[in-house]
């Protein structure tokens, strides 16, 4: 008699043992993702605790949608568009300015403050564009998504998402050259 | 300038502070939800009970719930109160300001 | 003597809870114009649930609950445009002609080209009940209303706490 003995165990992933209700390998997910997910929501608000505050709500949401969350690239999907919808939503409902308090030199852009790092100048402007701008902006350049995998994550048609990232692009440029 | 270059570079991803996910499990530790997700197998003699049960744990998760969207409107609040006492104290000093100029001048 | 006065003034301030005025600081058509617009509207219940959520054993965050302790709301209203003066000047008036008899002129700081501030106080007795700032700048439209008894010394002593840098804007020369 022989035994067919696999070349390969493939040991379960962690999304899949996060579903049958592994903590640790929920941990692992979250330890995989938190990047993306912090980022996103921290590149829009520039406000790290607001960021984190943000990012532990996607989480938790996610603990609760796991059973319907079907593979890994429906994972990173999902994470995605509920963090990006998380941010817009909650700039539409409270209509604050997303900026931190602890940045908020930067509320006043006209200021004649100097800031000679073109990074955190990028950074400035793009959470001064309007929301859903900001989000295709994040998502084009931080998780480098073409404007078709875009529109499934925002809801919107893929024109529009053109559109709104040739704007924010000029914007950007504009602002780039006016701002001292 | 490279615009989209520059783009990609000021937009990479950047970490949270140390022990995020350990933070995300407390939370989740800490929220009554998690009780819902425990099953008990219909027995007909206990179905009462059972059913009882199941509503207090729902009525435990609406609460649990409700405290989270009140901790939430409190924490925006208070995020509010901060940007209005940020903007009215730069506005104060604003006119602080003017009026020393003015002051300078005479 | 306009610095002295000024200080003067302020250390007349003490807190006495009175109602003061309910004022209107929309005006949709700043809204319309501008690039960046701020609202802020706090109720008195949104103050004490904000309240709640200050650290009574942090000293900068007990200072702002106790400022807020007693206000009945604040509200905030800043616009900023893409270039200079795209908003009437005269739109300070509309906000003071709402203002009753008990409200004074706190500061007012008057400029054809650079920025306008101007302060009132509803004075009930020589209390404070009731404050509203509006900074008229070239790019920037701002009205702040408190209702109830603020103290504007410590209002303005907030700079370089809760991490907010000293944002004072550096004067152009001409």
């Amino acid at each position: 008699m022989t035994a067919i003995v696999p070349d390969v165990i493939e040991f379960p992933t962690a999304l899949v043992r996060s579903k049958a209700g592994d903590h640790e390998a929920f941990a692992e997910l979250v330890e995989q993702h938190e990047n993306m997910v912090y980022s996103l929501a921290y590149h829009f608000f520039g406000d790290r605790s607001r960021a984190e505050e943000v990012a532990q709500d996607v989480f938790l949401q996610l603990y609760r949608s796991l059973g319907s969350i079907e593979s890994d690239a429906h994972l990173l999907f999902w994470l995605r568009q509920v963090t990006t919808r998380r941010c817009i939503d909650q700039v539409r409902r409270n209509r604050l300015k997303a900026v931190s308090l602890e940045d908020a030199s930067e509320l006043r852009a006209r200021d004649r403050s100097e800031d000679p790092l073109l990074d955190r100048r990028l950074k400035r402007l793009i959470s001064e564009l309007p929301e859903t701008q900001r989000a295709v902006v994040t998502l084009r350049y931080q998780e480098d998504l073409d404007p078709s995998e875009i529109c499934r994550i925002v809801g919107l048609p893929v024109n529009t998402v053109k559109s709104h990232l040739h704007r924010a692009l000029q914007a950007l440029r504009r602002k780039l050259e006016n701002t001292p | 300038m490279n615009l989209e270059h520059d783009l990609r570079r000021a937009l990479r991803r950047e970490s949270p502070a140390p022990g995020f996910a350990n933070r995300v499990l407390e939370r989740i530790e800490r929220a009554p939800e998690r009780n819902l997700m425990v099953q008990q197998p219909p027995r007909p003699v206990w179905w009462r009970a059972a059913a009882a049960s199941a509503t207090f744990a729902l009525l435990l998760g609406g609460l649990a719930t409700y405290k989270l969207v009140e901790y939430r409107r409190g924490v925006e609040a208070k995020e509010k109160v901060l940007a209005a006492m940020q903007i009215a104290g730069e506005k104060v000093r604003l006119a602080q300001q003017e009026v020393r100029e003015i002051g300078s001048q005479h | 003597m306009r610095k002295f006065l000024f200080v003067f003034l302020l250390t007349l301030l003490t807190a006495m809870p009175a109602a003061a005025q309910k004022i209107n600081l929309d005006f949709p058509e700043l809204a319309e114009r501008a690039e960046e617009e701020v609202e802020i509207t706090l109720d008195a219940s949104m103050l004490r649930m904000a309240g709640k959520f200050f650290s009574g054993h942090d000293a900068d965050e007990r200072a702002v609950r106790d400022m807020i302790n007693g206000l009945s709301g604040i509200y905030v209203r800043s616009y900023q445009f893409g270039s200079d003066w795209e908003y009437d000047r005269n739109l300070f008036k509309r906000v003071k002609a709402q203002l009753g008899a008990t409200w004074k002129p706190f500061v007012n700081v008057r400029s054809k080209t650079k920025d306008n501030v101007v302060i009132m106080a509803d004075m009930r007795g020589d209390k404070i009940t009731g404050l509203v700032i509006i900074a008229s700048e070239p790019r920037e439209f701002t009205i702040v209303n408190i209702d109830g008894p603020i103290d504007i010394e410590r209002l303005s002593s907030l700079e370089g706490e809760f991490g907010i840098p000293h944002i004072t804007k550096e004067r152009d020369r001409d």
